[in-house]
C-alpha cells in the first residue's frame, strides 16, 4: 500500500510540475469569474418572486440545480475531453527506457506501479473536477442562498466517467506505450459511440427490422462504456438530487474499467522493458 | 556464498512478424561469489543489458533460471537488498537531486529521518551536497551518473549492478567512482559492472566475463584471461650470445629489439629445457617473464577470433 501512495503522489507532483494542473486550475478559474459575471447579471427579485409566488422550496432547488447543471454539464465534457488529453502521455513518460528500468529494478510489484499511477491520474483529475464544481456550487449557492450539496456528487460521476475512459488508456498505453491509440479510442466512446448507441437505445431502436443489427447493437450497447448515460441522465438526476436512477449504466461501465484495468495488470505483469 | 547464479539462462527476442528470433542470451551459466567486483565485457549488442535486466526482471527469460542472494528472481522483495544503474536513466526532470533519492528511496521502502540521513550521506559521497536542491535538468551528464549512483546506493544495498557508470564522466569523476566501488568492495558489497572501459575494468574487477553475440566466450580474474601460457620473455647476460640457436620445431625464439627473447613454446617443460640447456652452457638468466596482453588485447584478439569463426 505504501508503495502504490508513494506513486500517487509522485504522480501528482508530476502533473503539477507539467503544469497540468495550472492549466486545469487556470481554466477553472476563468470560468469561476465568467460564472460570477454571469449570475451577477441574474436578477434574483424576479427569480425569488417566482419561487415566493409559487411557495415551493423545491423550485427553487430546480432553478438552481439547472442553473448549475447548465453551466457544469457542457464545461464538464469539455474538461474531460481536455483531462484525457493532458493525462494520456502520463503512461507512455513512465514506460520510457531508463524511466520504467528504474522503477522495476525497486521493490514494487508490476500491480502496485501499474494501479498506483492510474490512481495518481485519476486522483488529480478528480482534485481538479472537485475544484471547479465546489467554486460553480459556491458561487451560486451563495447568489441564491439555496444550499444543497448533493451537487457536489457531480464531481464523482465525471471522475468516474474519466476513470473508465483512462482505463482504456491505460491498457493500450500499455501495450503500445503510446498515447496516442488508447486516446483516440477514448474520443470515438466519449463522443461518437457511447451518444449514438444512446440514441439508438432510446429512439432509433424500433426503426430498425433487422434483428441481427438489433442484437448486434444491443451487445455493443453493453459493451461500450455508456458516458453518455452518466454524463447526461446520471448526472441531471444527481444534480436534482435524485441520487443515481440508472444502476445498470454505472454497472456495465463499472465492467468496463474492471476488464481493461485486469488485462492492463495481466499485460504489464508479462511485458519486457 | 553465490550472489548471482544462472542456469542455462537464455533470451530470444522474437520480430513483430514472428519471422525473425535474435538470440540476445544464448543459455548463460554464470555463478559470482559474493563480495566481489564482477566485470562484463562485450561488444556494442552482445548482450551484457539484457543479462542484468533478466536478472532484475525488467525483462523474462525465455527459458533457464537465475538466483540472486540465494533468491528465486522472480520474488520482487529481493530488490530490496538490489542497487541498480541503468545505462541512460532517466529521472523525472523535475524533480531535485534529492527528490530524486527521496522518490526512488520511498519505493525502497525507506522512510523519515533515516531516509533524510541517507540522502545526505550519498550526496556527500558523490559530491552532488551542493547541488542537492537544483532540478536534475539542469545537471550535465556526469552530475547524472554521480547521482545515479547515489540512487543505485539509497537502499544500502547487497548487490550492485552498474551500466557503464562511467559513461559521460571525467577522468577525475571516473577515479572517484572507482574508489566508490572499491570502498563498496571493502564492505563485501558485491559489485556487477557492465562496462566498455576496459582500462576502468581491469583496475578494478575480481573477476571478468567476455560477453558476445549472448554467449559467455571466457570467465576468470584478469591475470588469468591476460596471461600468455605459452610465450615467455627471456633476458641473459651476455647480449652477445645468440639465443635464437636453441629454436626447433617446439620452440621459437625471436630477438627484440631491447636485447631480450620471447620463447614460444608448446608447454611449460619445454620452457624448462631450454633452461637446463642455457645453465649447460653458462648462460646467466637475468630474466624470465610469462607474458601477458593487456585486457584490451586479449578482449580484441577474443572477439575477432569468434567473429572469424574461430573456436578458441
Amino acid at each position: 500500500m505504501n508503495n502504490i501512495l508513494t506513486i500517487v503522489k509522485f504522480t501528482l507532483a508530476e502533473a503539477l510540475a507539467r503544469k497540468v494542473f495550472l492549466f486545469f486550475a487556470a481554466i477553472t478559474l476563468l470560468v469561476l469569474l465568467g460564472t460570477l459575471l454571469v449570475i451577477g447579471l441574474v436578477d434574483l427579485e424576479t427569480l425569488m418572486g417566482i419561487t415566493k409566488a409559487t411557495e415551493q422550496k423545491q423550485l427553487m432547488g430546480e432553478i438552481v440545480s439547472s442553473i448549475e447543471l447548465l453551466i457544469v454539464n457542457p464545461l464538464a465534457n469539455l474538461g474531460l475531453l481536455l483531462a484525457i488529453f493532458s493525462s494520456a502521455s502520463f503512461i507512455p513518460v513512465m514506460l520510457e527506457k531508463g524511466n520504467i528500468d528504474l522503477l522495476l529494478s525497486k521493490p514494487i510489484s508490476r500491480t502496485q506501479l501499474l494501479i498506483g499511477k492510474y490512481c495518481g491520474v485519476v486522483l488529480f483529475v478528480f482534485l481538479n473536477i472537485l475544484l471547479f464544481v465546489f467554486g460553480i456550487w459556491l458561487i451560486i449557492s451563495i447568489k441564491f442562498g439555496y444550499w444543497d450539496a448533493s451537487f457536489l456528487t457531480l464531481s464523482l460521476i465525471i471522475t468516474y466517467t474519466f476513470a473508465i475512459l483512462y482505463a482504456l488508456i491505460l491498457f493500450f498505453g500499455v501495450i503500445t506505450k503510446s498515447s496516442i491509440p488508447g486516446m483516440m479510442l477514448a474520443y470515438l466512446i466519449f463522443l461518437i459511440l457511447s451518444p449514438l448507441l444512446l440514441l439508438y437505445k432510446d429512439k432509433l431502436n424500433e426503426f430498425i427490422s433487422s434483428e441481427i443489427i438489433k442484437t448486434f447493437l444491443d451487445g455493443l450497447y453493453f459493451i461500450i462504456p455508456q458516458t453518455a448515460e452518466l454524463m447526461g441522465s446520471i448526472m441531471i438526476d444527481l444534480a436534482a438530487g435524485k441520487g443515481i436512477t440508472n444502476f445498470q449504466s454505472i454497472l456495465t461501465s463499472l465492467l468496463f474499467l474492471i476488464i481493461f484495468l485486469v488485462f492492463s495488470v495481466l499485460l504489464f505483469k508479462r511485458k519486457d522493458f | 556464498m553465490a550472489a548471482i547464479e544462472t542456469r542455462s539462462l537464455s533470451k530470444v527476442y522474437v520480430t513483430s512478424f514472428g519471422n525473425k528470433k535474435v538470440r540476445a542470451l544464448n543459455e548463460l551459466n554464470l555463478t559470482i561469489e559474493k563480495g566481489t567486483i564482477f566485470g562484463m565485457l562485450g561488444p556494442n549488442g552482445a548482450g551484457k543489458t539484457t543479462l542484468v535486466k533478466l536478472l532484475l526482471q525488467i525483462i523474462f527469460p525465455t527459458f533457464g533460471t537465475a538466483r540472486l542472494l540465494d533468491t528465486d528472481i522472480n520474488d520482487y522483495h529481493l530488490k530490496k537488498k538490489i542497487g541498480y544503474l541503468p545505462e541512460n536513466h532517466k529521472y523525472p526532470p523535475y524533480l531535485s537531486g534529492g527528490a530524486v533519492l527521496k522518490y526512488f528511496g520511498k519505493l525502497s521502502n525507506i522512510n523519515g529521518l533515516e531516509l533524510d540521513k541517507k540522502i545526505d550521506e550519498l550526496l556527500e559521497l558523490v559530491n552532488l551536497s551542493k547541488w542537492k536542491k537544483a532540478k536534475v535538468k539542469t545537471y550535465s551528464k556526469g552530475m547524472m551518473q554521480r547521482l545515479g549512483l547515489a540512487q543505485a546506493l539509497i537502499n544500502d544495498p547487497e548487490l550492485i549492478f552498474l551500466d557503464e557508470p562511467t559513461d559521460g564522466v571525467d577522468p577525475i569523476g571516473r577515479k572517484e567512482i572507482r574508489d566508490i566501488l572499491l570502498e563498496l568492495k571493502s564492505r563485501s558489497k558485491t559489485i556487477f559492472l557492465n562496462s566498455h572501459l576496459l582500462s576502468e575494468v581491469e583496475l578494478i574487477t575480481d573477476r571478468v566475463g567476455i560477453l558476445n553475440k549472448g554467449k559467455l566466450l571466457r570467465e576468470g580474474t584478469v591475470r588469468e584471461l591476460t596471461e600468455k601460457k605459452e610465450e615467455y620473455k627471456i633476458t641473459v647476460s651476455d647480449e652477445e650470445f645468440e639465443l635464437t640457436r636453441y629454436s626447433d620445431k617446439n620452440m621459437i625464439i625471436t630477438k627484440s629489439n631491447s636485447g631480450s627473447y620471447s620463447v614460444k613454446v608448446d608447454d611449460i617443460r619445454t620452457m624448462n629445457l631450454l633452461v637446463d640447456k642455457l645453465r649447460n652452457d653458462s648462460v646467466l638468466i637475468k630474466e624470465i617473464v610469462l607474458q601477458k596482453d593487456t585486457l584490451e588485447e586479449m578482449f580484441i584478439s577474443l572477439i575477432s577470433q569468434e567473429e572469424k569463426g574461430i573456436e578458441n
